[in-house]
């Protein structure tokens, strides 16, 4: 051990017999009710920053290009406004996760490294076949107006669905297969609709996900 | 509540605190461990005091402990074992049982 303090609050033999066994079933639920809040990375906030980058983000990119005739590409201000976004909400997600695994070590550290290496290779791989799109000669407005704000995002919810099928997680699998539904039915609306409609129904299915694990919560 | 009636509950799991710490380990997934910080900060145990029931369940081979490092950068993990999963559920069981008994 590498704490030392004080022991005078040592139980001794037969502690337990004047514990109630109604007094027993309180003390494991309630510690079990705990320690699963505290471990479970799902965090609301991270969930509802999520809502932000699709809302806000993917919205200041629509708002920009929602006039134009022609695909002239988003302006830069909006970009600006996503990446922040995505920064702010990877920041959240980070430390709710960090917080929820500080301490665990073991086989859950070797399975959350093989789950980032996946899920960094799906949204990799993604972007490379995006640059290769527009090597090829493909247009901006389907490279950048369609692919960009759909593919790489189905690529990454497909990875993170894999993820929660296996640790049987059927919640965030549900919200996975959803923001799969959403940005592939989007890339039949365009540009505009790429952006907008993806904003909107991803920020949906963020929200509903938060109030689903505030609702959990509260019955636990 | 007499001794008679609590003898089908395992006497080294039915004490508050060890109750406690057994069931936060068997919140992790098999063949995972806890550091002895993060075991103490949930549970809101003093160090000696986890320690001490940590001995114990460590004496009956419920849970196992490794340390890493060396002096004041020492870390001590905690998990629970095949057995100490396997004491705990079968004190749930018995705690189930005696509910109902007590129901009646």
């Amino acid at each position: 051990m590498n704490a030392a303090g004080d022991t005078n609050q040592t139980g001794t033999a037969g502690e337990g017999a004047g514990l109630d066994p109604r007094e027993a079933a309180r003390i494991l639920e309630q510690t079990k009710r705990q320690a699963r809040r505290q471990f479970d990375p799902q965090s609301v906030l991270a969930a509802v920053a999520g809502a932000g980058v699709f809302l806000f983000g993917y919205g200041a990119v629509w708002w920009s290009m929602r006039d134009q005739n022609v695909y002239s590409g988003p302006a830069g201000w909006s970009l600006a406004v996503l990446y922040g976004l995505i920064a702010v909400s990877a920041i959240v997600g980070g430390v709710a996760l960090s917080r929820a695994n500080a301490g665990v070590s073991g086989r859950a550290r070797r399975q959350r490294q093989a789950q980032a290496a996946a899920i960094a290779a799906a949204g990799i791989g993604a972007w490379v076949v995006e640059g290769a799109l527009r090597y090829r000669g493909v247009s901006f407005e389907i490279v950048y107006g369609v692919y960009g704000p759909t593919v790489p995002l189905i690529a990454l919810a497909a990875a993170a669905a894999g993820i929660a099928a296996m640790r049987e997680s059927w919640l965030q699998l549900g919200v996975c297969i959803a923001i799969i539904a959403v940005a592939s039915v989007s890339t039949f609306f365009g540009p505009l609709g790429a952006w907008g409609l993806t904003g909107l129904g991803c920020c949906l299915v963020l929200l509903v996900y938060a109030s689903a694990l505030v609702a959990r919560r509260r019955r636990a | 509540m007499t001794a008679n009636t609590l003898e089908p509950l395992d006497p080294l799991i039915h004490v508050p605190a060890r109750l406690r710490i057994l069931v936060t380990l068997a919140a992790l997934n098999e063949g995972d461990t806890l550091s002895f910080t993060r075991l103490q900060n949930m549970l809101d145990l003093t160090p000696g005091n986890l320690i001490t029931h940590l001995r114990k369940l460590e004496d009956a081979r419920y849970i196992g402990t490794s340390k890493t490092g060396n002096g004041v950068a020492a870390l001590t993990s905690v998990a629970l074992t095949r057995h100490g999963r396997a004491a705990l559920d079968a004190y749930t069981e018995a705690l189930r049982d005696l509910l109902g008994e007590l129901a009646k």
